[in-house]
């Protein structure tokens, strides 16, 4: 077992690790990182110009129609909100179960979680229609008779699980980025102390990363408590992870559409946001790596490690597939059974088989030790995971509605300018975060890596 | 059984390196020795300082087992009990409303909303416990020596009937550099 600790082992001084992991920081951003913000800025902006027009016409500009109600908002959301779970199964569940090679991965990935929420909150925000009356929904002594929520509502646990898990997941982050804004603020003092001209946005800097640290010294009574609260909020997340996607996947569940009521749906979407979630890592890590040349840090062994999750989730969400349409055969209801008939042959099946190749096909790539350790093959099936997520969801959404009980309701789906300029425009507003992130707090748990270091070597001598 | 004041020690245990004396040791496992060493001589109030957490540092310095958990626990209590009192007084008092033939108290359907209310609640006293029980709001502090953020591991003395020499002997026989505070 020795062996294998030290697969992960980075063998570097403590002051090295510093300097490696805070360099995209303190240096002046490359050409390649103006580059990625500003198609990224431009994409967000095309999004955010689209959402505000929404709101001034309305939503006549998406492709919602009558049996079609939840469209691309809906698919977006839910979406969005399932790659925001790699994050804190990251750094909570592999935590509690002791996966070392969490440590270099969890800052960025609990950052993709914390961007991802907030990209998938548009969209719920969007698809109300009328978004200054959104708070509404919290139920606050009013003067509208008083109205309150309907407690009773899967919709509103919705709310309620994503606003949880949004201010515990930043919270989390937070906390853990603390010793390592302290590693900032005494860096910057120093600069600013050698600097003799006084260079405005150093000061500016130097200041926002005070405040950030919170007064942190690194005392030995404050890590005691600062231990216990990791792990205290590993335990809480790690449930508070796994309820999420299962009060989501209840919007569909506890309705009676057919293709959405099926008690398989809260395990089937929790795999599924899992499988998602680390494509989306990976395919950020292996970017992250290469830019800023983190490759000691970010190991092929943590791409092998996160490559078998996605083989592992790939698995159960292809065996949820093949469960759901064993239920719809054996349920005996014709309905039902006409929904997963439709999903196979009807005018929407190429978005069906789109889903298939991508999620079903490409995961079992990842057998071949070969692949797995191949960066290029790795980063292109991450990103052929996430495109059949995506199309996941828009089967679940749009071809269970577009054909229910009434034949004489039925119609098409045909998404606008609007509903593509929007889902082009949520990667931009998720990327752009992203980018300012990896050049404003360090990308890798410093702190955490220091601490694996520094106490394997304890347990040597 | 525990009394008052040893759970106001556990608590409240964490003192500023303000005045004393702090001595630079060379690495993780010297910290861990002076600090058994600081334990072993009764010193009142000491401290250590790493960039990281170091484990076994608990037994070596001999501070009590952290209360977070306590408040933890509190914390989740109350917002499960403070949320079904709102629901109760909402659903069955303020505004009874029959939704879809179920009872005015329908508590498996607030299942959901106590348990993210428990974890809301038990989340923000955890922090809110660190960022108080560590005096982290304080945020002009500086750690007593440079580098401790970076790669210096250091030990505090607070305890003013220490002078330099006892210091110095308490640590005997590890490679130290000790500098007074002010």
């Amino acid at each position: 077992m020795a062996t294998e600790k030290n697969i992960y082992h980075i063998g570097k001084p403590l002051a090295a690790m510093d300097d490696d992991v805070l360099r995209p920081i303190e240096a002046f951003p490359t050409k390649l990182w103006w580059g990625a913000f500003g198609v990224s800025a431009a994409l967000a902006l095309l999004g955010v110009g689209t959402i505000i027009y929404a709101f001034i016409v309305g939503l006549g500009i998406f492709a919602l129609n009558n049996p079609v109600g939840w469209g691309f908002m809906i698919v977006n959301f839910v979406f969005w909100v399932g790659i925001g779970h790699a994050g804190t199964l990251i750094s909570a569940i592999l935590y509690l179960f002791r996966q070392k090679w969490r440590t270099s991965i969890n800052r960025a990935a609990e950052a993709m979680t914390i961007f991802a929420v907030i990209v998938a909150a548009i969209f719920p925000l969007i698809h109300v229609g009328r978004p200054w009356f959104v708070f509404w929904t919290f139920p606050y002594p009013n003067e509208r008779g008083p109205l309150w929520a309907n407690f009773r509502s899967p919709l509103l646990w919705d709310l309620f699980a994503i606003a949880t898990y949004f201010s515990v997941s930043l919270i989390f982050w937070y906390m853990g980025l603390v010793p390592d804004f302290a590693t900032l603020r005494d860096r910057f003092e120093r600069y600013k102390a050698k600097s003799k001209i006084g260079n405005f946005l150093l000061k500016v800097k130097a200041v926002a990363y005070r405040v950030l640290a919170l007064g942190w010294v690194g005392s030995a009574k404050t890590w005691q408590h600062y231990e216990k609260m990791v792990m205290l909020l590993s335990a809480l997340a790690t449930p508070l992870v796994l309820s999420v996607h299962t009060i989501v996947s209840f919007d569909f569940a506890t309705s009676v559409i057919p293709g959405w009521h099926a008690t398989i749906f809260p395990p089937y979407f929790v795999a599924g946001a899992i499988y998602s979630g680390f494509a989306m890592v990976l395919t950020l890590m292996i970017i992250t790596r290469e830019v800023f040349k983190l490759k000691e840090y970010i190991t092929l062994k943590h791409l092998e490690n996160m490559a078998i999750v996605i083989l592992v989730t790939g698995m159960m969400v292809s065996f949820a597939y093949t469960t759901e349409f064993v239920m719809a055969a054996y349920s005996a209801s014709h309905n039902e059974q006409y929904a997963f008939i439709n999903r196979l042959k009807g005018p929407f099946a190429w978005a069906f088989w789109i889903m298939f190749t991508c999620n079903v096909v490409s995961p079992h790539f990842m057998w071949f030790k070969k692949l797995r350790t191949n960066v290029k093959a790795l980063f292109a099936i991450s990103i052929v995971v996430n495109i059949g997520m995506w199309f996941e969801r828009f089967v679940i959404v749009v071809i269970s509605l577009h054909r229910d009980y009434l034949p004489s309701s039925w119609d098409s789906y045909d998404p606008t300018w609007a509903d593509y300029a929007v889902l082009i425009g949520s990667f931009g507003i998720f990327f752009t975060l992203f980018l300012m992130f990896i050049r404003t707090i360090p990308t890798i748990a410093l702190a955490e890596v220091k601490a694996d270091e520094t106490n394997s070597q304890l347990s040597h001598h | 059984m525990l009394s008052i004041a040893e759970i106001k020690r556990g608590l409240f245990s964490y003192e500023e390196a303000s005045r004393g004396f702090v001595a630079v040791v060379k690495s993780a496992a010297d910290l861990l020795k002076a600090a058994e060493k600081a334990k072993e001589a009764n010193v009142k109030s000491f401290d250590c300082y790493s960039p990281c957490p170091i484990h076994g540092m608990d037994t070596a310095m001999g501070i009590h087992r952290s209360w977070i958990p306590v408040i933890t626990f509190l914390g989740g209590l109350l917002g499960a009990v403070l949320g079904l009192s709102y629901i109760t007084f909402i659903d069955v008092f303020n505004w009874p409303i029959i939704y879809g033939g179920k009872p005015y108290f329908s508590w498996p359907a607030y299942v959901p909303l106590l348990f993210e209310l428990a974890i809301y609640f038990a989340s923000f006293f955890t922090v809110f416990a660190v960022i108080g029980l560590g005096g982290l709001w304080k945020i002009n502090r500086k750690p007593p020596v440079e580098g401790i953020t970076s790669d210096v591991f250091a030990i505090w003395f607070g305890d003013a009937t220490l002078q330099k020499a006892d210091v110095e002997r308490i640590l005997s026989g590890l490679s130290v550099e000790i500098k007074e505070i002010q």
